[in-house]
């Protein structure tokens, strides 16, 4: 799968999973920028998406509540979401915004893709 | 440039050697930079230098000498022709007030540019002058004097007022440049006058570019400023307070030795307690006991001159001059010393000008002139319609009440000299204690004045509370302990304190520093329902201050909130050695607080600790950014924080948490503030185990910050699919800065938001 262009959000897609790259600040503008790639996907026919934080190195408050708000879309969608190679700081503030609640923290995106390869809800999805 | 030819003091004007004129040192200084320009902003150029400076007194303080020596100082220092002009002590006419100004400056001109001061101290005619006159000064001097010949004939007092007042404006430039001192104390003699004297002076000097200085009573000062359509704010204001009481005691022992006055520290101390610190008064009753030989060794010597000087020395001198030019009427006289004497004692101070008309039985405009007098004066305080006889000096209140008995009630002179000592000498002691007293303890309301919505442990309110853990503990487990205490009393902000005395008369009896009223708001916001008086009182008791001591001062505390209106109040009281339980219990019972003096002083402690740990040490290290909104430009603040915090040795995580802080802090600082700069301004200050970042913006206070700087609201974990998604944002981000940060606080601005945000260092983190 190609990526796009370095102005904007990269992804590529394994499947009918979608991996979104975020960037090194996760603010409002990159925040909407994964949103708006993340919906591209979904209406595109994904049924799961990854987010990778492999470059994130600081987000904020605005950025989190982009990402709740792609959790909530992706719901609405039947599609899960899995957050992979996050660091140990954003970890703790995702859980202290509770969005750990709703999302499965995977190790890097090898990892992600491996859970929902094995997830029911996926392999029921893929098997549609 | 200054030429500084004469720099030894030579004494011209002066009735005291510099070295020995104490006190107003700091006045001092401030008028001859004044008139050097010295004492400017570097960039306020040569036209603010002919900025006029007003020099406002209350009576009866002082203020010829203090002029007297900023005179000498300027002709010495050879930078501005001096010229010191007072108005004459007997009354006479605008006119010749004016004529007499030409004289003394043109003499006082003369004698600069010659550099003889001598010559200030002849009596020269104008046609002496100008043969006195220096060869470069002859031309302009010559045409002075002769448009002046021809002015002084023609017939309108008021040109030649101003023709005469306007003379130092016709020095030519690079002739030296005049710098008018004019010691209007007396203007009030004039206010009768066809020629308003007290316009024409305020006119020509504003009007002037050249720099002056004008002194007088400070309430006539302003009132002919105001008359002549000058602006206040335009001009410098120096205020002559009364001497603080260092410098009333230097004054006092300076002028005994020039008098050759034996005093000792107890006489000394007296003497400017009781003359409360009025150089004035001090220098006539030192200058009384050089006169009469006289050793100020005791109370008793001290109080018998003092009566001699009220009833027959300079003092009664002065104030009888006062009267007699309030009401030159012997009858009318007669009755304003009744009637101020009346109101005293009775506590009925405060009356309607109807009232004070009747008893008077004055006309219209002969009566206003009196009270207009009477409050230039300050012996009332009139505001168009009441008349309030308090205030003054208790100096003033002696001599009046001795009138009143000599005069009014025809008593025996020698009953009433025996009885106004006997009270003296019986007031001496309690004056000097009361001294020692406030000397000794923390002023209340000064302590009230650094209230400024600290947190400080509740137990310092609660006497039984504080007692029942720290009784019998030694000082510094006192502190350790407080330091524990997690419950806190955020303080209101004061903003104004005044005695008690000034809502309750009745209030005096316990003396003016027994009670506080202190207006304040609690919050941040300055809203009604934020607004708070704080009622204050100590209460004099030797042992723990019992029920019905307690419930009396909270009577009247509460009384005086009635009366003035008070919507939300705050009591509190203070007993040396704290309240019994029952006294504790009605405190409860009245929402009150009640501290000991131990209690007080801890507070007072760490409310200057505090005070002083805001002040930039030199140790602190503390940088400062101000960042454009937007943009992610809060990254430059978390990458400048992440070095400063790498000097500290914060952990990583640590690191990362105060990195996210001020991300959050100054997304919050650019959102909704409507900043009109927007900009962010930050400062870090690096302490020995923590580090404080302060993010300020200007703006608003957007109400749900507001919630959260009130700490009345929750913060909302989970976006409400209802509510405004900026909301949410903003709720998380301060729930991040509260959880991220160890202390987070909003400070008081008066414009938009300011946090701080502390971040301890954990060495085992």
């Amino acid at each position: 799968m190609g990526k796009t262009l370095k102005s904007n959000v990269r992804s590529h897609c394994v499947g009918t999973t979608a991996v979104v790259y975020a960037s090194d600040y996760l603010n409002k503008l990159t925040g909407e920028r994964i949103e708006r790639e993340c919906k591209k996907q979904l209406d595109s026919g994904a049924r799961a998406l990854v987010i990778d934080f492999s470059d994130t190195e600081l987000v904020n408050s605005i950025g989190i509540s982009i990402l709740l708000g792609i959790i909530h879309i992706a719901e609405k969608n039947g599609a899960l979401v899995v957050f992979s190679d996050v660091n140990e700081q954003t970890v703790h503030l995702f859980e202290m915004l509770g969005l750990t609640r709703h999302v499965v923290l995977a190790k890097d995106e090898q990892e992600a893709l491996s859970r929902l390869s094995t997830s029911p809800a996926q392999s029921q999805t893929i098997g549609h | 440039m200054n030429q500084n030819r004469h720099k030894e003091a030579r004494q011209i004007l002066g009735r005291v050697k510099r070295d020995e004129f104490v006190g107003r040192s700091a006045e001092l200084q401030r008028l001859v930079s004044h008139a050097t320009g010295s004492g400017r902003l570097e960039n306020a150029g040569h036209r603010d230098a002919g900025r006029g400076l007003l020099v406002l007194l209350a009576p009866p303080a002082g203020v010829s000498e203090l002029l007297r020596q900023a005179y000498d100082e300027l002709f010495n220092n050879r930078e501005v022709v001096p010229i010191y002009f007072a108005l004459p002590e007997t009354e006479t006419t605008a006119v010749s007030v004016a004529i007499e100004f030409l004289n003394t400056f043109l003499l006082q001109y003369v004698a600069f540019r010659r550099d003889e001061p001598s010559l200030c101290r002849l009596s020269l005619t104008l046609n002496d002058l100008v043969q006195l006159a220096t060869a470069a000064d002859l031309p302009w001097i010559e045409d002075l004097v002769e448009a002046y010949n021809r002015q002084r004939f023609g017939r309108d007092d008021r040109e030649l007022v101003r023709f005469c007042l306007n003379a130092p404006n016709r020095v030519p430039p690079h002739y030296g440049r005049p710098f008018i001192i004019l010691d209007a104390v007396r203007l009030a003699n004039y206010s009768d006058s066809p020629v308003p004297l007290a316009t024409e002076i305020v006119r020509s000097l504003t009007f002037s570019n050249l720099p002056f200085a004008l002194a007088g009573l400070r309430r006539e000062v302003l009132d002919a400023v105001a008359r002549a359509g000058g602006n206040v704010t335009s001009l410098e204001v120096m205020r002559l307070e009364p001497l603080s009481e260092e410098d009333g005691r230097n004054l006092v022992t300076s002028a005994a030795r020039r008098h050759q006055v034996v005093i000792n520290d107890e006489t000394r101390d007296l003497l400017v307690q009781q003359l409360e610190g009025s150089p004035f008064f001090m220098s006539a009753l030192l200058q009384s006991a050089r006169e009469k030989n006289l050793k100020l060794e005791s109370y008793l010597a001290c109080e018998r001159l003092y009566v001699d000087e009220l009833m027959g020395g300079r003092l009664h001198r002065y104030f009888s001059s006062v009267l007699e030019h309030v009401a030159p009427e012997p009858e009318t006289r007669a009755a304003v010393v009744r009637l101020l004497c009346e109101a005293a004692p009775t506590g009925n101070r405060v009356a309607s000008i109807d009232a004070w008309r009747k008893r008077l039985n004055l006309a219209g405009v002969e009566f206003e002139q009196l009270l207009r007098a009477l409050h230039i004066q300050e012996l009332i305080n009139w505001d168009g319609e009441m008349v309030d006889a308090a205030g003054a000096s208790s100096v003033w209140k002696d001599y009046l009440t001795s009138r009143f008995r000599l005069d009014a009630l025809r008593e025996p002179r020698a009953l009433v000299v025996a009885d106004v000592m006997a009270d003296a000498l019986k007031r001496a002691p309690q004056t000097v204690a009361r001294h020692y007293r406030r000397a000794a303890s923390p002023r209340l309301r000064a302590l009230l004045g650094q209230f400024n919505l600290q947190r400080v442990p509740k137990r310092l309110f609660d006497f039984a509370e504080f007692a029942s853990v720290y009784k019998g503990a030694a000082p510094e487990e006192v502190a350790a302990g407080l330091d524990a205490d997690t419950e806190l009393l955020r303080l209101p902000q004061v903003f104004h304190t005044a005695s008690g005395v000034s809502f309750s008369p009745q209030l005096r009896q316990f003396g003016e520093e027994s009670s506080v009223v202190a207006h304040a708001f609690e919050g941040l916001n300055y809203t009604d329902a934020n607004e708070i008086v704080w009622l204050v009182a100590k209460v004099d008791s030797k042992l723990e201050a019992d029920r019905d001591l307690t419930a009396s001062w909270l009577d009247r505390l509460e009384g005086l909130a009635r009366q003035s209106g008070f919507l939300r109040t705050q009591s509190w009281l203070i007993a040396n050695e704290g309240f019994s339980a029952e006294a504790t219990e009605l405190l409860r019972e009245h929402n009150a607080y009640g501290s000991s003096q131990q209690q007080l002083e801890v507070l007072s402690a760490r409310l200057s600790e505090a005070a002083g740990a805001t002040q930039p040490s030199e140790e602190a290290n503390e940088f400062t950014l101000i960042l454009p909104m937007g943009d992610d430009n809060e990254l430059l603040a978390a990458t400048t924080v992440e070095q400063i915090a790498r000097r500290l040795n914060f952990s990583p995580e640590a690191i990362n948490q105060i990195k996210t802080a001020i991300v959050e802090a100054c997304i919050n600082a650019a959102e909704h503030s409507l900043s009109p700069d927007r900009k962010i301004y930050q400062r870090f200050r690096v302490e020995n185990d923590k580090l404080v970042i302060t993010i300020s913006s200007r703006g608003i206070v957007p109400p749900n910050i507001q919630g959260h700087i009130e700490e009345k609201r929750g913060v909302q974990l989970r976006p409400d699919d209802n509510s405004d998604e900026a909301q949410q944002r903003r709720g998380w981000g301060l729930k991040l800065i509260k959880t991220l940060m160890d202390e987070v606080e909003f400070e008081r601005v008066d414009e938009g938001t300011s946090l701080r945000m502390t971040k301890y260092l954990r060495k085992s983190a």
